[in-house]
């Protein structure tokens, strides 16, 4: 298709290039072939035919070329000119076996190959897919399966196509499709449903979907010089580094720190195009950029921004920036994205304006900074460096930062450092206080605990002790109850039933199966002094209803003296020990019959009996404690 | 693309040239928020602005996008004004460089983009009539003769600035529709193909009648 030769860049770039004359000679458009039709500088000067004879040659004989000096590589250390060496090589992988490459596009057999690898290229298909699901699966099946039909289409003839044509061939069916696709949207039954908004999305996804797709094999193909001209213009930003806002009459204010910020914005978005896919998402890097920029002037001058302003301002962001790949992105842009929208619209604008700042940069003169031409080619060459006040403020920026992340991070210690103190303190008072509670406990304890050890070793005054009631601890009477236990059991029988019988006449039923309550009402009332007390007491409840209740039974009756006499008997061994010590004293004369009952009632309890004298063991324990704690101490000391 | 499927809305591109300081953001401005003091204007920006017109119930927006003005940056101009469907010229009376720079912008565009092109050019300034330079004659004799139509305006007085991007849009319209009617199925690669056409300096360029390599 001759017609459509005519290459798309070259509406951006042809007549940038030119110096701007008023008069361009006839001779000047036209190919250098001679051919009589018009060439451009974007192809060397051939009109798109010669240019493409040109290329072939060109390969051919590079192919050759590459026989013989294959492994000619030059040491680069820079990304991109690795990455250069890479394509390169491949290229001429590719163009060596140009036999190869023609029989497998040919070849049917080659095509399910093909898919496969797109598929595997693409990572982000599956999460494009999973949006489109999100974002326009309301609109139904149809629509779906219509839109990754279309999808389908065009990636398989754009993959089929691509190494047969110059690229631009490529963008002008990449062009083509999208029309068709719009025209399908806009007036197939399919998406009657839709509306207009929505419509324009899927056009907008549509072309997002498919770019990503082919994305590694649109961006900077190795059939174009796109790599070389990246190269070249980062070059040229490099060596034009010493240029400042005044060189470009631009009134960015060097000093205010809200300036700084934005102008470090506006450099983000520029250098975060190369990092998007789609080319609409590096459209919308661009325009974040350049919103930046208008911020950036308005901050310096206030009021609206002109063109006058802005475009010396973007171009010094430009400058400032150097963006990774900066023409292949910008190719990539004019290539794929969709016509309508590079042509109109503000990222449109904005897009014309940063190929206006590139253009401006790759043709920069002296003239165009207003300095004389020596000065420039003195700055060019390096021999004069100055230091520009944004450099330097960039650098302090820099500096600030760091300045500014280390002062946060010796905060942030400090505050760690502080806690971790307070922590030790509290940590050494809580020892402290340990220790102290510690020897209170063990002096507590102590002072309980030496009458313990003294009758252990000798177990035999217990009977002297029995007898004489002069002993003052509970305990050293358990112990001796646990020593003696099995030999009063006789005793402990005999003493039990007499007065279980006396007492629990009127409830004969129930005394048998609760012996053992009513043996703890004897006990009750021969060990304690108050033996003669509790009987009155149990039997002033359990007699008044007695009254009552001839007719009725004789529940109540023998529940009355169970429910309170079950506490007591609980209660009382643990008690005793104070009233019994208290109440001894008094009555005297009492304490030789309440002894044997008292042997007898821990008797009956034999469980509760083995466990009372337990608690001396326990006392026990609190000394280990104490004497584990007392050598922590010690140890603490020491430490 | 200049012209949607529609039919019912377009959507066009207007370029403001001129040299600096001729008052190409006053006018903009001036026309899209009737504002003349820059201390009262909203907009953030003045260098992309759009505006919705309604003409014979047809809908049309105009993105009208300025340009700078500096002379270092005349050779970016191509790149600004492709693919646009109007341009305003803009000069200062009170500058007779001003009037040559027009000049110049109007062969490059004539070179540029053929007829596809309307041009208007816009005299501004005209409150400060006692300091004219440029002659009212001698300006419309040189628009006449290129196939542009002339205004006077002043932005600081809001006048003639509305009757221009009117009659402008009017042409516009009128342009994109004879296109239209002459080769609808094929109206985008015309718009997209617009053919260099190298116009000696006084000369209305002949419509264009080659294209490059459509021989082969």
């Amino acid at each position: 298709m001759p017609i459509f030769a005519l290459q798309r860049s070259y509406k951006y770039m042809m007549y940038a290039t030119k110096q701007p004359s008023l008069r361009i000679n006839q001779a000047d458009l036209k190919c250098k072939n001679g051919c009589g039709y018009y060439g451009n500088a974007d192809w060397d000067g051939y009109c798109s035919k010669c240019y493409r004879n040109h290329m072939d040659q060109e390969r051919q004989r590079k192919a050759r070329q590459s026989h013989s000096d294959q492994t000619k590589v030059s040491g680069f250390s820079k990304f991109e000119e690795k990455k250069r060496q890479q394509t390169d090589k491949k290229n001429k992988y590719l163009k060596s076996l140009p036999v190869f490459r023609k029989t497998s596009s040919a070849k049917d057999s080659g095509r399910p190959e093909r898919h496969l690898d797109l598929r595997q290229a693409n990572p982000d298909a599956d999460k494009l897919t999973a949006e489109f699901i999100s974002l326009y699966g309301v609109w139904g099946e149809q629509v779906r399966r219509d839109f990754f039909k279309c999808v389908q289409s065009f990636t398989t003839k754009i993959y089929s196509e691509l190494e047969n044509k110059p690229i631009e061939d490529i963008a002008e069916m990449a062009q083509k499709y999208y029309n068709l696709y719009s025209n399908r949207v806009n007036n197939t039954e399919t998406y009657q449903e839709v509306t207009t908004d929505v419509r324009d999305e899927l056009l907008d996804f549509f072309e997002k979907y498919v770019m990503v797709s082919l994305y590694s094999w649109l961006f900077c193909p190795p059939s174009t010089n796109d790599e070389e001209k990246d190269l070249i213009i980062q070059e040229r930003i490099r060596k034009l580094s010493w240029v400042n806002a005044h060189h470009l009459d631009c009134c960015i204010s060097e000093t205010s720190i809200e300036v700084r910020d934005l102008v470090y914005t506006a450099i983000t978005h520029l250098l975060g195009m190369d990092s998007m896919k789609a080319p609409q998402d590096k459209l919308s890097c661009v325009v974040s950029c350049c919103q930046s920029v208008v911020k950036v002037l308005q901050h310096c001058q206030g009021g609206p921004v002109s063109a006058d302003e802005f475009l010396p301002a973007l171009i010094f962001i430009v400058l400032k920036a150097n963006p990774a790949r900066l023409k292949s992105n910008i190719l990539y842009v004019t290539r794929f994205c969709n016509d309508s929208r590079l042509m109109q619209g503000e990222a449109g604008y904005y897009f014309t304006n940063l190929c206006c700042a590139v253009s401006f940069i790759e043709n920069l003169t002296a003239e165009s900074l207003n300095m004389p031409q020596q000065e420039f080619e003195a700055y060019m060459n390096g021999e004069i460096t100055s230091v520009s006040a944004w450099e330097s403020a960039l650098v302090a920026c820099e500096g600030m930062h760091q300045l500014c992340e280390h002062l946060s991070l010796l905060k942030d210690l400090s505050i760690r450092t502080n806690t971790v103190q307070d922590e030790t303190k509290k940590l050494t008072d809580d020892i402290l206080k340990f220790k102290e509670e510690m020897n209170e406990k063990v002096n507590s304890v102590l002072e309980r605990t030496p009458l313990i050890i003294k009758p252990r070793k000798t177990p035999e005054l217990s009977e002297k002790v029995d007898d004489t009631q002069n002993s003052q601890n509970f305990y050293l009477q358990n112990l001796q109850i646990a020593t003696s236990n099995i030999d009063d059991a006789k005793t402990k029988l005999q003493l039990d039933i007499t007065p279980c019988v006396s007492k629990t006449s009127p409830t004969d039923d129930h005394s048998l199966s609760k012996i053992n309550y009513d043996i703890d009402f004897s006990d009750l009332s021969g060990e304690s002094s108050l033996a003669e007390l509790t009987p009155e007491k149990r039997k002033s409840p359990s007699f008044t209803p007695d009254p009552f209740s001839p007719v009725g039974s004789s529940c109540p009756i023998t529940q009355a003296p169970l429910i309170p006499t079950k506490p007591d008997d609980f209660v009382l061994p643990f008690v005793e020990t104070q009233e019994t010590l208290l109440e001894k004293e008094d009555e005297g004369p009492n304490l030789p019959s309440p002894i044997k009952p008292m042997t007898a009632q821990y008797s009956g309890f034999s469980k509760q009996g083995w466990q009372i004298p337990s608690i001396p063991c326990i006392t026990g324990e609190l000394g280990a404690n104490a004497s584990q704690a007392n050598s922590q101490t010690s140890q603490d000391k020491e430490n | 693309m200049a012209n949607n499927t529609s039919g019912a809305s377009h959507n066009f591109k207007v370029v403001l040239l001129g040299e600096g300081c001729v008052g190409k953001t006053s006018l903009v401005l001036r026309y899209v928020e009737d504002k003349f003091n820059t201390n009262h204007v909203t907009t953030v920006q003045a260098s992309f602005l759009n505006k919705k017109l309604n003409i014979d119930g047809k809908r049309i927006n105009l993105a009208i996008w300025d340009t700078a003005g500096q002379e270092k940056f005349h050779a970016l101009g191509p790149i600004y004004y492709r693919s646009s469907n109007g341009a305003v010229l803009v000069y200062d009376i009170t500058d007779e460089d001003s009037f040559q720079k027009v000049k110049s912008w109007v062969k490059e565009l004539r070179k540029m983009l053929g007829a596809d092109i309307c041009l208007v050019i816009a005299g501004n300034k005209t409150d400060l009539e006692k300091n004219r330079n440029v002659s009212l004659e001698e300006a419309e004799a040189y628009a006449i003769k290129v196939g542009a139509i002339h205004f006077q305006t002043s932005a600081k007085l809001n006048k003639g600035v509305e009757e221009m991007f009117l009659v402008l849009t009017q042409k516009m319209l009128e342009t994109v529709e004879e296109k239209e009617a002459q080769n609808a199925p094929l109206s985008r690669q015309n718009s997209q193909r617009r053919n260099v056409v190298v116009v000696d300096d006084d000369q209305v360029p002949p419509p264009p009648t080659r294209q490059c390599c459509s021989n082969s």
